[in-house]
């Protein structure tokens, strides 16, 4: 009951009151050091569960496996017209559509099959690091320095500006640096510079939901396969990969194992794992129902950092696009590299699987688009013994029965090359 | 001094909020590396046949490859 000596109010010396009793009946365990106590006893808690389960690597269950031999991938198709580094690439359902963004300012939605360009739109701002096609194929969504996410409807018309149709959706409080629709139109979700992702209603522009729990940049994300919930993963400048529910905005699971700041993140195809890529040259595979990393990309040789990653239909290659100018494709299952592509001038900084899984594309700062997929692969003459039909094939083109042998650099063992055209 | 109440105040809460999402990890269910890996192998060996990149198809099905006549390396 004190009375404040200047204008004999009460309630303002009430309050400090108040406030300084709340300090005080502050039940002992919530005070900083103790909180920071039961933080550190639940980690190690973490680590022991994880540990307990933790009884085989993945590379130990897959030795039984029979192995992939080596790939030769072949660039079929080159997109040129970007005036500047490509930063982002997205494929459209169709199987045949891309679109791409890039340093310049410009979006452009091609047809891959005839490298033709069908829309171009130019953004305000330049580095638009984000470009996504909606599931319709009715339109894109991209973003970057500008904060935003900003939906463009594509139009028959291709003399019409796409630009005045255009629809501001996210509002972040630094640039874009990912953006996906879920199962339908109406629905993006973003992730950003500003240390959060975001789920938003396309038509109202409205937060749906927001996520919280990265302490820096969010670089990445991916949505899980549409079988598996309402999930999504994302990797940031903290080395972390976060599995959001994105009804609930909570972080589920986290998993801090890289070095570096994780450029990529994408789900295996049963939406059971995700694999990520670094700026420490590694990529790893993380199986959610394990929840730990269960493999390791990497080799002494590479050294540069990972932009980009992919899987192939069945899971079985995992694609890698380099800073050092290359694609790698690995052995998800043995943890080998099987494949190396060359062809790109500069850094490989986006690279996506096509939706029916015939090809993969890649971005570059080399300003062009590559279109890729296998054109023959060598196996051990071992492997192949069970199945001595298929050294006798016919090419497909000419009927010519082809049937080689050459010897490996080792000069020790014979392979045979089966040519597919 | 009011700012500096303000300042611990946020790092009880920042703490606070991290004890619980670890509580929340540190509760879910998990199974064994080794099961894990086997439906990842599992799932890998159902889908090989309908994987192009992995197996190959034909020049007709692959809209990408140009039908050329080969050559003799």
């Amino acid at each position: 009951n004190v009375l404040c000596r200047c204008c004999g109010c009460r309630t303002l010396l009430l309050l400090l009151l108040l406030w300084k009793l709340e300090e005080h009946l502050l039940p002992l365990n919530e005070t900083l050091a103790h909180l920071k106590t039961e933080s550190e006893t639940l980690k190690s808690k973490l680590e022991e569960e994880r540990a307990k389960l933790h009884d085989v690597e993945l590379h130990q269950v897959a030795e039984k496996v029979e192995g992939l031999g080596q790939f030769v991938m072949k660039t079929r198709r080159t997109l040129k017209g970007h005036g500047n580094k490509v930063l982002c690439m997205d494929w459209c359902k169709d199987k045949r559509r891309i679109v791409s963004s890039s340093q310049d300012g410009k979006v452009i939605v091609w047809d891959a099959f005839t490298t033709n360009k069908e829309h171009a739109v130019t953004m305000p701002c330049t580095w638009v690091m984000a470009c996504a096609y909606a599931p319709s194929g009715c339109a894109v969504a991209c973003g970057g320095l500008d904060n935003k996410c900003s939906v463009y409807p594509l139009s028959l018309d291709k003399n019409e500006n796409l630009a005045a149709k255009k629809k501001s959706v996210a509002m972040h409080t630094n640039y874009l640096s990912a953006c996906s629709f879920t199962n339908s139109d109406m629905q993006i979700l973003t992730s950003s510079g500003d240390g959060t992702c975001a789920l938003w209603d396309v038509e109202s522009g409205q937060l749906l939901q927001s996520f919280h729990g990265h302490a820096a940049d969010v670089l990445c994300l991916d949505l899980a396969p549409s079988e598996t919930g309402n999930t999504f993963v994302s990797g940031g400048c903290d080395k972390k990969a976060n599995v959001w529910d994105m009804r609930s905005g909570q972080c589920i699971q986290s998993f801090e194992t890289h070095e570096s700041d994780i450029n990529s993140v994408r789900y295996y195809p049963s939406g059971d794992a995700f694999a990520s890529g670094s700026d420490d040259a590694t990529c790893r595979l993380y199986d959610l129902r394990a929840d730990r990393e269960v493999a390791i990309y990497s080799k002494e040789s590479i050294i540069f950092g990972v932009s980009s990653v992919d899987f192939s239909l069945s899971g079985r290659l995992l694609f890698g696009g380099y800073n050092d100018y290359t694609i790698n494709v690995w052995d998800v299952l043995k943890g080998t590299r099987v494949s190396i592509l060359f062809g790109h001038e500069n850094r490989v900084s986006t690279l996506r699987v096509s939706p029916d899984g015939t090809a993969f594309s890649t971005g570059s700062w080399d300003h062009t688009l590559r279109v890729c997929d296998d054109c023959y692969f060598l196996s051990n003459l071992t492997t192949l013994q069970p199945r001595v039909t298929f050294l006798v094939t016919s090419c497909n083109v000419c009927c010519f029965s082809l049937f080689f042998f050459f010897l490996s650099d080792l000069g020790l063992r014979m392979r045979t090359q089966r040519m597919k055209w | 001094m009011m700012s500096s109440k303000a300042h611990s105040s946020n790092n009880i809460a920042n703490a606070r909020r991290t004890v619980q999402q670890l509580r929340i990890e540190a509760s879910i269910e998990r199974i064994k590396v080794s099961k894990a890996c086997a439906d990842l192998m599992s799932y890998c060996s159902e889908h090989a046949r309908s994987d192009p990149l992995l197996m190959g198809i034909p020049a007709s099905d692959n809209p990408f490859k140009d039908k050329k006549p080969c050559t003799i390396l």
